[in-house]
């Protein structure tokens, strides 16, 4: 057990093995966390399809807009201890879902009665689904709670992002852009994350 | 800044930014330079135009002393780079791009206009519409299920293709009074209709019109007045059973019930049957089977497997003058007619061992008829089920004919007697 921490210390004790339901849970949010990796891809390409050239295309490198309240996951993630990262997974994925329903606003009017809207609007559904698992590994690991994000500045975020691409249609796909990739990131790097709870997953 | 120029008739319309908390954004910060899209701006931001017209836009990077000039810049549009002698250079900050005869947008979101530093990275965009005001939408056509409901569908005028987002509207209202309504399910039997499912009346004509719009304008349909209980369509016929008659090689009977839905009120209903032979696709559609719920099909192949189909049309409801709808054919049911025990002009197992004289068998069969005819009948207008009697009389008498001849050596006989049904009638 980590003396600073309190809680259990995934990567030193090894021998340490969770209770049976414990495991199941992991298990079970761990392949919940895979699908959605999936799913968040299909996503991805099907938003750039829809977009045009140039997005999509192969080194395409667009500006990316400050999305307010989450950021891509750094560099330095996978050196971070284990329940660091996982709660760090947990924050984005709370964070998404009203990022999510701004950009499905956004679409709305530029590419109105497409599956599109359907597709980010189960997206927010699945990353709030994801985020409530992984915190209730979370507790029953233990392992302390993730600062709670105040309703207003996640209702805050979505605003902005609203705002910003009020400037036009080409920021508004933009910023879409950005946000399905954080989407895409963040569920990808919580599959990675709890790979490492489940018993003989890597180390 | 030079704006667009869109052609004679176009409306280059603007879309205005929603009513959003933009002092948020001031809250967090202008754009900071890494950002990109915010270290130019375009001019005109997401012109609608169309198709044919000429475009002049401009890219005019922020005054940063470090940032790029207008050397060097170039333009892209949707992804493919522009000739650089449609750009030239305005000042040190702005370069113009001029476009002619624009084709119609790619992509619903827009086409994608992109001004790039000279490294490729992007600076500013903007989304061109370009496109066609839509044309009158024509062709209404509605129909009610059981007079519950009303179902529209209707062609858009120019087969469709404005290359914009083009809304389709069908309202309704009630011909001398009440407001307009709008139908809210859409492309419920494909991408141009509309269902409304409840709340109308009857015995009283409707105004039904469809409305197109998009970003350069509108069109709205001619006026189609329609009385619900005009165009009423219903369900298929249920229970359809198709049987033998007897041991008739060249008839089947077939029998359906009304459909329930409507069963109270289809007095005058009219029915259709079409019927084919297994391995075939053409129906033959027996027409003016009028209200009955039985039929007979005369005329078939013996030995043959037929597929048959019922449909309904609900003329006449509530005193209704007009044609009615046809519905939807019924799930078909097959039967086969019974083998024909009688040798046929080239084939059949069972030919007769003394071979039959050539006076020609129709001669013979008619004189037996005649015969038989004068013995058995008694009310003339009983004819058509008397010579069904009479065949059903002949094929027994001749199959015990072929029992004294060949004794059991006639497979295809054997056959047919294991086939046959029990007599329905």
């Amino acid at each position: 057990m980590s003396q600073r921490e309190g809680s259990l210390d995934f990567q030193a004790d090894s021998s340490i093995s969770p209770l049976p339901l414990l495991e199941a849970k992991i298990h079970q949010t761990h392949s919940l966390a895979r699908l959605l990796t999936k799913y968040a891809e299909q996503l991805f390409q099907e938003y750039v399809q829809l977009q045009g050239d140039p997005f999509g295309r192969p080194g395409f490198s667009p500006p990316r807009p400050p999305v307010a309240g989450l950021s891509a996951p750094g560099a330095g993630h996978a050196g971070l201890p284990l329940p660091e990262r996982l709660r760090l997974d947990a924050g984005a994925l709370a964070a998404l879902p009203p990022l999510l329903d701004a950009v499905r606003r956004l679409q709305a009017e530029l590419n109105p009665r497409t599956a599109l809207l359907r597709r980010l609007e189960e997206a927010a559904r699945r990353a709030r689904a994801l985020g409530a698992a992984l915190e209730a590994v979370l507790a029953a690991l233990g392992a302390e709670p993730r600062e709670p994000r105040p309703e207003p500045a996640a209702a805050a975020a979505a605003a902005a992002a609203a705002a910003a691409a009020a400037a036009g249609a080409f920021p508004a796909k933009l910023l879409g852009l950005r946000v399905c990739g954080l989407y895409r990131d963040w569920v990808s790097r919580t599959e990675a994350d709890l790979g490492q709870l489940v018993p003989g997953g890597p180390a | 800044m030079p704006a667009g120029r869109p052609g004679p008739a176009a409306q280059s319309a603007r879309r205005p930014p929603p009513l959003l908390p933009l002092l948020l954004l001031c809250v967090l910060g202008a754009p900071r330079g890494g950002s990109g899209a915010h270290t130019a701006v375009i001019s005109p931001q997401d012109p609608t135009l169309l198709i044919g017209s000429s475009l002049q836009a401009t890219c005019s990077v922020r005054g940063d002393p470090q940032g790029p000039t207008a050397e060097g810049l170039y333009w892209t549009l949707n992804g493919r780079r522009l000739p650089p002698e449609l750009s030239r250079i305005l000042n040190a900050s702005t370069l113009a791009l001029a476009l002619a005869n624009l084709n119609g947008s790619r992509q619903q979101s827009g086409d994608n206009l992109v001004c790039h530093a000279q490294d490729g990275s992007i600076l500013a965009g903007s989304c061109l519409y370009v496109g066609l005001p839509p044309e009158k939408p024509f062709n209404i056509s509605c129909w009610s299920k059981n007079m519950k409901d009303l179902t529209c569908r209707w062609t858009p005028g120019a087969h469709g293709e404005t290359f914009l987002h083009t809304n389709y509207s069908l309202k309704y209202k009630l011909r001398w009074y009440g407001q307009d309504n709008t139908c809210e399910e859409y492309h419920t039997v494909g991408p141009h209709s509309c269902h409304i499912p409840k709340d109308l009346a009857l015995f009283t004509p409707y105004e039904i019109w469809v409305e197109a719009t998009n970003r350069l304008g509108s069109a709205r349909s001619d006026v189609l007045t329609l009385d619900i209980l005009d165009v009423v369509t219903t369900d298929p016929p249920p229970d359809v059973h198709v049987s033998r008659v007897g041991g008739l090689e060249d008839q089947l009977s077939v029998r359906w019930v009304s459909p329930p839905a409507l069963k109270d009120f289809l007095f005058q209903a009219k029915y259709q049957i079409r019927y084919r032979v297994e391995d075939s696709v053409d129906w033959k559609v027996v027409d003016d089977v009028s209200n009955q719920t039985s039929c007979r099909l005369a005329g078939l192949k013996p030995g043959t497997v037929y597929f048959v189909q019922v449909r309904c049309n609900p003329f006449g409801i509530y005193g209704s003058k007009k044609a009615g709808i046809w519905s939807e054919w019924s799930h078909p049911t097959a039967a086969s007619t019974p083998r024909s025990e009688r040798p046929g002009p080239g084939g059949g197992a069972c030919e007769p061992r003394g071979g039959e004289p050539s006076s020609g068998p129709v001669r013979r069969e008619l004189k037996q008829f005649l015969g038989w005819l004068k013995k058995h009948a008694y009310c003339s207008n009983l004819s058509f089920r008397l010579y069904d009697q009479w065949r059903a009389w002949m094929q027994k008498s001749h199959k015990t004919r072929n029992q004294h001849r060949t004794r059991g050596s006639c497979p295809r006989a054997d056959a047919a007697r294991r086939e046959v049904l029990p007599d329905k009638l």
